[in-house]
């Protein structure tokens, strides 16, 4: 009584899986060195200059002791989470986000943009390389959502919900997969890099359209913000699905490449 | 994704007092200064736009007593000096420099800290006064010498290639908002360059420098924040 063999099938080359790792580490840099430059000026305006009147999110300390944040005019208390925390010198003080989440782990602005400068470029590098060995093999078709998919999506959320026994026929990703791929990897992702670059003086000189279509500089900051919450909530449910659907298959195959098919 | 994170700043901080690791991470600045450059022209704005009252940026007014000797006649002795690698040195009083043609531009100061503001400036184009004292070939780079320090003996300082230095929004403004700079704002000459970071526009100027290197100059960065670790290239 022998259980049939396993059956493997190459899923990811090695350009994928190395892009994919360093991605992870250059997120989560980008992250941290980010919310380092946030906390240089911790307000975030929907205006081209700075203007308390338009203002979205300011997080602050009115008095020692004590944080708060503000968000769409509605201030809460958050002392210890936001705006009075560690300043990672073993003592706490009037720092938007806490030291332990930046980098550096204490107030450095010109650090932080030196980590953030040098991991958005090896970002932006860990994107083309995806793009270059996903379109070798063929895959990032099979990622890319066509209008062909659209009338799937909602029969694809039905069978999560239990509403329907099958799935809805589709390739290698189902098409809330390739929904959130798209998205992610081809909006998201590259409207994080322009507002980014938006919020540049030396950018905005050469395509002062771009700075002014995201509404400018201060407004450019805040999408540049949002567009990171956004990334942070696809990595979220992202590493939620990886932990809860087979998850030693998956990590092999994104270690070694590996996956295996008949997987019970 | 904090769990994820905690301890990023512990992490960094192993890294940041390792010489190869930081020399690493300036690579993204010639990469920037590259892709990004000095091209085109930074917005100008209407009057409505302007900030009556600016934000001071960097430090309010110099306390050393040059400085307050200065300002007390009203900058009537104050000289601009122009020198180093030229074919002729310049020393420009107010009223020389008043005399120039003047440029007025509505341009928005991005301060690296994040923040950003718009003033109306007007002065001489940085372009015209070097035409003035012809640049020497083998000049390179303008530096700014200031009449402000931070209290531990190092003085500002800011520095220009010439290409960013003949930029037509390359400003040495003398009025803000149609009155003359106050001594928080710069007085009586300050840089404006609303290509690049608000650093870059130094306030106070006593002195422009031509060189071909400021290898030589205070810690050797090219400016007061860039020996402190901000980018030379500050268009981002």
């Amino acid at each position: 009584m022998s259980a049939p063999p396993k059956t493997f099938l190459y899923r990811y080359s090695w350009l994928t899986r190395a892009s994919h790792w360093l991605w992870v580490l250059a997120f989560a840099v980008l992250v941290s060195s980010g919310l380092q430059i946030f906390n240089a000026s911790p307000n975030l305006d929907a205006s081209d200059k700075s203007d308390p009147a338009r203002r979205v999110l300011a997080i602050g300390s009115p008095a020692d002791g004590i944080g708060t944040t503000t968000v769409f005019g509605r201030t809460f208390t958050t002392t210890g989470l936001l705006g009075w925390t560690d300043d990672g010198m073993g003592d706490r003080g009037a720092h938007a986000f806490p030291a332990w989440l930046t980098i550096p782990g204490f107030q450095d602005l010109s650090g932080g943009r030196r980590w953030h400068f040098f991991f958005a470029w090896i970002a932006a590098f860990c994107w083309l390389a995806w793009i270059v060995s996903t379109a070798r093999r063929g895959t990032l078709r099979q990622m890319i959502l066509l209008p062909s998919d659209l009338p799937k999506l909602w029969p694809m959320q039905a069978y999560y919900f239990k509403l329907r026994k099958e799935p809805p026929p589709h390739g290698l990703y189902n098409p809330l997969q390739k929904a959130a791929y798209t998205t992610i990897g081809f909006i998201v992702a590259p409207l994080v890099v322009l507002t980014g670059l938006a919020l540049s003086p030396g950018i905005d000189a050469i395509a002062q359209p771009l700075t002014a279509v995201l509404g400018g500089r201060q407004f450019a900051r805040l999408w540049h913000f949002t567009g990171m919450l956004l990334l942070l909530g696809f990595f979220a449910i992202h590493v939620f699905q990886v932990a809860t659907q087979n998850v030693v298959n998956q990590m092999r195959s994104m270690i070694t490449g590996w996956y295996q098919t008949n997987e019970t | 994704m904090s769990a994820a994170l905690s301890g990023c700043g512990p992490v960094s901080n192993a890294l940041v007092n390792n010489g190869a690791f930081q020399k690493l991470l300036t690579a993204a600045e010639p990469l920037n200064h590259a892709l990004i450059g000095t091209r085109g022209l930074a917005r100008e704005y209407r009057d409505g736009d302007v900030d009556r009252t600016f934000r001071v940026n960097g430090f309010s007014t110099p306390s050393n007593s040059r400085y307050q000797t200065l300002a007390a006649s009203g900058f009537a002795g104050y000289r601009l000096l122009v020198d180093g690698a030229v074919e002729r040195r310049g020393a420009f009083d107010l009223h020389a420099l008043y005399a120039m043609p003047q440029q007025t531009q509505i341009t928005r100061h991005d301060c690296v800290e994040g923040w950003s503001a718009i003033g109306k400036w007007s002065g001489v184009r940085l372009a015209d006064v070097l035409d003035a004292v012809m640049p020497r070939g083998d000049a390179r780079y303008a530096v700014f010498h200031c009449m402000d320090d931070d209290g531990q003996g190092h003085a500002y300082y800011e520095s220009l290639d010439l290409h960013q230095a003949r930029h037509p929004q390359a400003l040495l403004a003398l009025r803000l908002n149609d009155a003359p700079l106050d001594p928080d704002h710069g007085a009586p000459v300050r840089l404006r360059v609303p290509t690049q970071l608000g650093y870059k526009s130094a306030k106070w100027i006593a002195r422009v420098e031509l060189v071909g290197s400021f290898a030589n100059i205070a810690a050797g960065q090219g400016g007061y924040w860039e020996d402190q670790g901000y980018e030379w290239y500050a268009g981002i």
